[in-house]
């Protein structure tokens, strides 16, 4: 029993490197700049840090359940735009409440999210031409509805970009909650273990009994409401919306993901603590780089290589991954 | 006797082109394990596939425990008690052992999964069955027997009545396969109807009471085990078809050395392998497991680095030097894994056959193929063969193993190579469609070519070869004619000798 639990340790230590091997990188950049710079490890460059990964991590966490099945969902910058264009125009220019406006931009993004999930489910189309389709598409009617211009924020959502508890920005508050929801999800509710189910192998899960349509379109449908939310918390930051707010946006997402350790290939990976380290070790690079006065044209470089390296891992994850006897015998 | 609980009563469905089973009838009973016995593409899948509910028989009737029962999807299959363990297993390799067993029907509480419960269950359902395994172990880290009693456990925990095990012992060592039987008895003692679906038949004597044998689509014979004989079965199996027809062909003597390998070294696994392949003979490779003997095979196709070592191979007359991967060119590799040699399953036969081909199908406008002459040279291969398909368009997929090593050999033989290097060549397959495989080698020998043949089978690979080299670690011990006896054999291979 004994040996058998400590090749069980070995076992977990085994995984963990694989998964999160960035984040021995990450504590490495974070020494690196620590060391080399000044006034980097202090409480106000992590919040800081922290603040800018926030919506991110927001919309990560949906995008992620649909990773977690194996599918894609690269509309989700898009979304983000859309449904907060269509959200502060009504609240600007149409008179519309606030806090209805912000429910609105909520429900757009869950329809959008609904759209895809019917076009992946329903007509069966490739997740990736199809959230492709809805990426170029929705940001045209965006464009249009906020007449491709700048939309400055109300002076009091402006204000909630900078609010604090304490030290703390609302925003990383709501991250970490919603982080922490997403992973109760994944790991404690059935839905959560039938999206594994799922990257696992359709066929397998649908023999199992797994509601697979349901499943996939229901992955969509968070995907959409998280990234609207993301939305949000990034209008917030900027204090308008931007014809460009979302643009990228999924791919910085992806990335955070993969290098959390989750794998493009579904079935594997955590919320909790996966995606928070991708987050921080994405936001940490991109903040040292700005300490060490880098040129802003390095930042698509380094994040460039670092999406590569990421996936790169990842399918080597898939080699070098020994069968290991754990016997069930005596 | 009591009622059968199972009882399939004319089953029919046919496939494009192919009556896969023709009224067959099947009883099993509760507490007995049922053989399911046939040569590949006799119909064993079909039928239990009907079971199963991945196809819809196309006429016949099912009774369970006496009710008649329609069985349209996998999960009325479930539904009816009816349970699987597969060769591929449906499992989820990178979820634990308690998330595969209750995917969907986890224990909750306030709508959260109860893992504490979860895992407790789990644990109690392993233990019911003697193994002890963590509920947390994920699937991939498990063996492959580990894994089955996984499955099986499953199968117990979803009320199963009637388990079909298919091919359950293929990957197993053979003291997982100890397990698996005394398993398979205790299922039997509590009332659990088994259907056993096998190549091996030394196994369905230890494991079953009867035995149903499946030929061409057709119920062959069926009857209690312990009167029947292996040789009955086997007969059965293949019908009129002889075997042990093999003839050896006579090499002439003093053949001319078409390959020749010299000195050939793999850092720790091979050491100084020198010998000589002669036009028209076949040369058994034999080893124990573990003596090399598929190390040399790779090293010689190419597959795996060597050190050091020459391969020389005849070319316009005399013996030139070549690298391992050039082989290709000259030699005719053909292995177990019948993707590895590049079988392309989901795409058409005459597809595969003529992929390797195609410059020479090039009709009068270059670049465009002559349809007409692919199809001609394709039925020529198929009819030269004897491959057993329902049109050139047929995916590979869809033929039995027997059938699609035949198309491997079809596509080599457009080439006309002179060396064929054949690393168990009839793995998988059955005793009928073994024995086309060794006419096939013995055509391709007195037609020329020089063959060097790895099989695991000792009988097998005495029954064709005329010389044998004899491996043990790693490097060759012992040559022998083929007046050598079985002994003879097994002791070079032993270090006995």
């Amino acid at each position: 029993m004994n040996r058998q639990s400590r090749r069980e340790h070995l076992l977990r230590v085994r995984d963990f490197v694989l998964t999160y091997g960035f984040i021995l990188v990450m504590v490495m950049i974070f020494l690196l700049f620590s060391v080399t710079t000044n006034n980097f490890f202090t409480l106000k460059n992590i919040m800081a840090i922290l603040h800018t990964a926030a919506p991110l991590m927001m919309l990560a966490s949906g995008l992620a359940l649909v990773i977690m099945t194996a599918k894609l969902d690269i509309s989700v910058g898009t979304i983000m735009f859309l449904s907060c264009g269509t959200g502060i125009v009504l609240i600007v220019r149409h008179g519309m409440p606030i806090l209805l406006g912000l429910v609105v931009t909520v429900i757009i993004g869950i329809l959008l999210g609904m759209l895809n999930g019917f076009i992946v489910v329903i007509l069966r189309v490739n997740p990736l031409i199809a959230t492709m389709g809805t990426l170029i598409a929705l940001r045209g009617i965006g464009l249009l509805v906020t007449d491709s211009r700048v939309i400055d924020l109300p002076e009091v959502l402006r204000r909630m970009g900078n609010a604090r508890v304490g030290p703390v920005f609302i925003d990383i508050l709501v991250a970490l909650a919603i982080l922490l929801i997403v992973h109760i999800v994944h790991t404690r509710t059935r839905f959560g273990r039938h999206v594994m189910a799922l990257g696992n192998g359709v066929d397998i899960a649908e023999r199992l009994g797994v509601r697979v349509g349901r499943v996939t379109f229901v992955t969509f449908v968070l995907s959409g409401f998280f990234a609207s939310i993301a939305g949000i918390f990034s209008t917030f930051q900027v204090g308008a919306v931007t014809p460009t707010l979302g643009f990228g946006a999924e791919f910085s997402a992806i990335a955070l993901i993969v290098i959390g350790g989750i794998s493009l290939f579904g079935g594997e990976g955590t919320i909790i603590p996966g995606l928070i380290l991708g987050a921080l070790t994405l936001t940490i690079i991109e903040s040292g780089l700005n300490f060490m006065g880098a040129s802003p044209y390095a930042y698509p470089f380094v994040r460039g290589a670092i999406i590569f390296i990421a996936m790169y891992a990842d399918s080597l994850k898939v080699f070098v991954r020994p069968q290991v006897h754990v016997t069930g015998e005596d | 006797m009591p009622e059968p609980f199972l009882r399939m009563i004319g089953i029919q469905k046919s496939f494009p082109g192919v009556l896969a089973l023709n009224k067959v009838d099947l009883e099993a009973y509760a507490g007995e394990a049922l053989a399911l016995v046939g040569a590949n593409g006799a119909g064993k899948s079909t039928l239990m596939n009907v079971l199963g509910g991945v196809v819809k028989e196309d006429a016949g009737e099912i009774f369970i425990g006496g009710q008649r029962v329609d069985i349209r999807n996998p999960l009325d299959a479930a539904r009816h008690g009816i349970a699987f363990v597969h060769q591929e297993m449906a499992l989820m390799p990178t979820m634990s052992i308690a998330d595969n067993l209750y995917l969907t029907t986890f224990p909750t509480k306030n709508g959260l999964i109860d893992y504490k419960t979860t895992e407790a269950r789990c644990a109690e359902a392993l233990s019911r069955l003697g193994y002890k395994l963590s509920p947390r172990a994920r699937i991939r880290d498990l063996s492959a027997g580990d894994r089955q009693i996984v499955e099986i456990t499953r199968a117990l925990l979803s009320d199963a009545q009637i388990i079909i095990f298919d091919e359950p012992t293929s990957s197993l060592t053979s003291r997982e396969k100890e397990r698996l039987f005394q398993t398979i008895d205790s299922l039997k003692k509590s009332g659990v109807t088994v259907i056993y679906i096998t190549h091996f038949l030394d196994e369905i004597f230890n494991v079953c009471e009867r035995a149903m044998v499946l030929r061409n689509g057709e119920v062959a014979g069926h009857g209690f085990l312990k009167h029947l004989t292996y040789d009955d079965i086997v007969e059965m199996m293949i019908g009129s078809r002889k075997t042990g027809s093999y003839v050896r062909h006579e090499i002439s003597a003093g053949a001319e050395v078409v390959f020749k390998v010299d000195g050939l070294q793999r850092k720790g696994v091979l050491r100084d392998i020198r010998f000589a392949l002669h036009k028209g003979e076949i040369v058994g490779l034999w080893g124990l497991l573990g003596s090399g003997r598929t190390e040399l095979a790779r090293a010689i196709m190419g597959l795996d680095p060597i050190d050091s070592g020459k391969l020389m191979v005849k070319t316009n007359g005399t013996l030139q030097p070549v690298q391992p991967h050039e082989m290709k060119r000259w030699a005719g590799i053909i292995t177990e894994d019948r993707r590895l040699d590049g079988l392309l399953l989901p795409l058409s036969v005459r597809f595969n056959m003529s992929l390797a081909n195609l410059p020479r199908l090039i009709g009068r406008i270059w670049p465009f193929i002559d349809q007409n002459r692919e199809m001609r040279l394709t039925q020529k291969l198929v009819e030269q063969l004897g491959i057993v398909i329902a049109s050139q368009e047929q995916p590979v997929a869809t033929l039995s193993g027997g059938n699609q090593q035949k198309v491997v050999v079809a596509r080599w033989l457009q080439k006309e190579p002179i060396i064929y290097i054949m690393d168990e060549p009839t793995r998988g397959l059955d005793v009928g469609a073994k024995a086309d495989i060794h006419a096939i080698i013995g055509e391709l020998a007195s037609s020329g070519a020089a063959i060097l043949v790895v099989m695991s089978d000792i009988d097998e690979i005495m029954k064709i070869s005329h010389r044998y080299l004899v491996m043990r670690r790693g490097t060759i011990v012992a040559e022998m004619s083929a007046q050598a006896t079985k002994n003879d054999l097994m002791a070079a291979a032993a270090g006995l000798g």
